[in-house]
């Protein structure tokens, strides 16, 4: 599903974000990206939606080389893969049915086509009742839920989420695991990028841990 | 694509300026300054034209006859002159007429001209020609005819005519394109900022998978709204200042001739909303692709 030949990221302002790098994610596959801040891992992340290309090396989603994608095409790429971002990104000025309706409009989806999609994924994320509400009069973890919710909204392959856990309670944090767990046992490759310990062990899935710009450690069944 | 989807880029568009009310009006009444602006200066350089073309049209070349030039001559001289090309209207003054027009302008005098004996005063063709600009070649081709005695034309007047209007038209011309530059600066920089409001949105769709065309539709449709709207309102200010201004100068000075026919004004009032539509719609197109994740 995911595969990264050998590819190097250096910024324009000769930061090397990432040095030789050479991974295979399968399509199913649920991966922890571990590693202290500025290891690489948000730079990681984005080299797989396409938001940055690499310096050197390959990268290939579904056997297509994205390094070489042309831009009319990146809308494509972006439409199977979902992505949940640390800060949310949500559209503090709409509610949550818009948010998530907003998104499926983007790529071309019929008024019931949406209307169908957006009841499904509230339904799965338990906010169904909250459909009318702007996203500033939810809890941190209903945000999390909502920002979830519109990333599988137009069921992608492969869900990327940026510290999905990041600032919630232990509780919160693991029941959005398990909401993480459950669209990943659905068939979505799903890759993290955290900093909570107490997560990636309990989950008990592989581990990718990066140190600056490297990986260090690739465990099929790792902890923090 | 864009007709597909049209009315959901419409609706984002226009609910883009329910949610921004503040900015847009703060945008659009910027817009209506400039144009109403640019719109005076358009009306100011027309009726400059419009005062320049019916002076000019006064201009004309006098060319006084030897006495002893037979009605023959007179009359291949007169074809001659009125086939050349540029000439409008050759007309004969007789001796007799012209003495006539003196008595008339000069009324005050009468008791000196009753003095004179006979008639002093030559007879001439008036020349007027179609273009003021040739006044000195045509005069130039006809003094070496036969049958002549004298061609005037105000030559020194003219050449200093075509400097001072040379310069109103440069002039003119060089202040336009300033205004112009200028308005398509400030309209880009508003849009940047409604843009900039909305960037969040432009990267949520772009990494949706949104297509740049999709983006950048309402964004699009709420520039070219913001510039025809802000244009129209520069124009129905500009319709009733200018009539009130017309009126005015018109009591103080009756024979000033101004334009006040409504369809010779119509093409500055579709220049002022079309450039308003286009620059609103261009200002948009080079501000929203910043924003827009590759």
């Amino acid at each position: 599903m995911i595969r990264m030949f050998h590819v190097d990221k250096i910024y324009p302002n000769r930061i090397v974000a990432l040095k030789d790098i050479n991974v295979h994610i399968k399509k199913g596959e649920f991966v922890f990206l571990v590693g202290p801040t500025g290891a690489g891992k948000s730079t990681f992340l984005k080299l797989i939606y396409r938001g940055i290309i690499p310096t050197r090396g390959q990268v290939i989603i579904d056997g297509i080389n994205i390094s070489r994608l042309k831009p009319k095409y990146i809308p494509y790429l972006r439409r199977n893969i979902g992505i949940v971002f640390q800060d949310f990104k949500l559209l503090y000025d709409r509610t949550v049915y818009e948010n998530i309706a907003f998104g499926l409009k983007a790529i071309g989806a019929t008024n019931f086509e949406i209307r169908a999609q957006v009841k499904k994924v509230l339904n799965l994320v338990g906010l169904e009742h909250k459909k009318k509400a702007k996203p500033h009069l939810l809890s941190g973890g209903e945000q999390q839920k909502l920002c979830i919710a519109r990333a599988i909204a137009n069921e992608p392959m492969i869900l990327l989420t940026d510290e999905p856990t990041g600032n919630l309670d232990p509780d919160t944090s693991w029941e959005i695991m398990q909401l993480l767990f459950h669209i990943n046992i659905r068939g979505t490759t799903i890759v993290i990028a955290s900093h909570d310990k107490l997560m990636v062990d309990q989950a008990k899935k592989r581990i990718i841990r990066l140190d600056r710009g490297h990986i260090i450690e690739d465990n099929p069944k790792g902890t923090y | 694509m864009i007709f597909e989807n049209f009315g959901f880029y419409l609706k984002e568009a226009l609910l883009s300026f329910r949610r921004n009310l503040l900015m847009y009006f703060a945008s659009i009444m910027s817009i209506t300054v400039i144009f109403i602006i640019v719109g005076i200066f358009l009306l100011i350089s027309l009726n400059l034209n419009f005062l320049l073309e019916d002076l000019e049209s006064q201009f004309e070349i006098v060319i006084y006859l030897k006495d002893d030039i037979s009605t023959t001559e007179l009359n291949n001289l007169k074809n001659d002159i009125a086939s050349r090309e540029g000439v409008r209207e050759v007309t004969y003054i007789s001796k007799e007429k012209a003495f006539q027009r003196l008595l008339k302008n000069f009324e005050e005098y009468k008791d000196i001209f009753e003095v004179i004996e006979g008639n002093p005063l030559p007879a001439s063709l008036e020349v007027k020609t179609e273009d003021s600009s040739r006044i000195e070649s045509i005069a130039k081709g006809i003094e070496k005819l036969k049958g002549i005695e004298d061609v005037e034309y105000n030559k020194g007047f003219l050449e200093k005519w075509f400097k001072i209007t040379g310069f109103l038209h440069w002039g003119g011309i060089a202040i336009s394109i300033l205004l112009l530059v200028a308005s398509v600066l400030i309209i880009s920089n508003l849009t940047r900022i409604t843009v900039y409001v909305r960037r969040n949105e432009i990267e949520i769709m772009s990494l949706m998978g949104a297509t740049r065309w999709f983006i950048k539709w309402p964004f699009l449709i709420g520039g070219f709204l913001q510039g025809c709207i802000g244009a129209v309102i520069a124009l129905a200010t500009l319709y009733k200042i200018y009539f009130l201004v017309v009126d005015k100068v018109q009591q103080s000075i009756p024979f000033l001739p101004l334009i006040t026919n409504r369809i010779e004004l119509l093409p500055v009032g579709l220049i002022i909303v079309l450039v308003g539509c286009l620059i609103g719609f261009l200002g948009s197109m080079i501000s929203v692709g910043r924003y827009i994740l590759e």
